[in-house]
């Protein structure tokens, strides 16, 4: 199989993609992206670390945290 | 490509100015758009690799040397963000995909179109991008190297490389020229 007998029949299964824009305005998408996301504040930290360390030590609290939840 | 903005513009994109930003967007949505849908072949999959191309060059728009082409500099971002697409998503084109944006001309034998697509899709994601852009969009090589920012001599072992890959999967399947 020769590489332009290959080439032809690629081209035949997977034409080449026509021109095209996209279907709608994907700047505010971008503008989305950009945009600094949320992440754990130090006062998250402290809370979700203070929260462990006192089910380390009184694991029975478990339950009354979850029922809390 | 398109020509170059001015140098002011790119000097307030690099300072992190969202208008330049937008600017600039709106000056390579399309070309990037039509880039990127070469290599995914999916309009929807090129939209959202248009939207993390532009994030990532804000993102490392320091590391943009005003001095250079950001038509082409956009490119290889665009490049990368299109691979890394067809690295995550494991099956790459999908058939139906394929049939629905870009079908296969009238008259084609379907068994052989579907032993092509099938074989094509076995290729790692490397070797599909340069297939797809030199084999079957037929763009110059060294266009491709500088989207990829790869020397030229790497674009024709990788194209090398996808069409003896390609003839292996193909005999494995029963085509025969």
């Amino acid at each position: 199989m020769t590489e332009d007998r290959l080439q032809q029949m690629l081209k035949s299964a997977l034409p080449p993609a026509v021109d095209r824009e996209p279907s709608r305005d994907l700047w505010p998408l971008v503008l989305n992206r950009a945009e600094p996301r949320a992440g754990w504040s130090w006062l998250d930290v402290s809370l979700a670390a203070g929260v462990t360390l006192v089910l380390i030590m009184f694991p029975g609290w478990l339950s009354l945290l979850a029922y809390h939840l | 490509m398109l020509d170059e903005p001015g140098g002011d513009l790119l000097e307030r994109f690099v300072q992190g100015d969202q208008v330049a930003f937008e600017s600039l967007f709106r000056l390579f949505q399309i070309e990037v758009f039509q880039w990127v849908f070469r290599i995914v072949r999916d309009a929807s999959a090129a939209e959202d690799v248009v939207v993390e191309t532009f994030w990532r060059a804000y993102r490392g728009r320091a590391r943009f040397d005003s001095s250079r082409s950001f038509g082409a500099w956009l490119r290889r971002i665009a490049t990368n963000a299109a691979l890394d697409h067809l690295r995550t998503t494991r099956r790459g084109w999908r058939t139906g995909q394929m049939s629905r944006e870009v079908p296969a001309p009238a008259g084609s034998d379907p068994a052989i179109v579907d032993a092509v697509a099938r074989a094509f899709r076995t290729l790692p994601p490397r070797l599909k991008v340069v297939a797809t852009l030199a084999l079957i969009e037929e763009r110059p090589l060294a266009e491709i190297a500088e989207a990829l920012d790869v020397p030229v001599g790497t674009v024709k072992s990788r194209v090398f490389r996808a069409v003896r890959a390609l003839r292996t999967e193909l005999r494995r399947l029963g085509v025969r020229p």
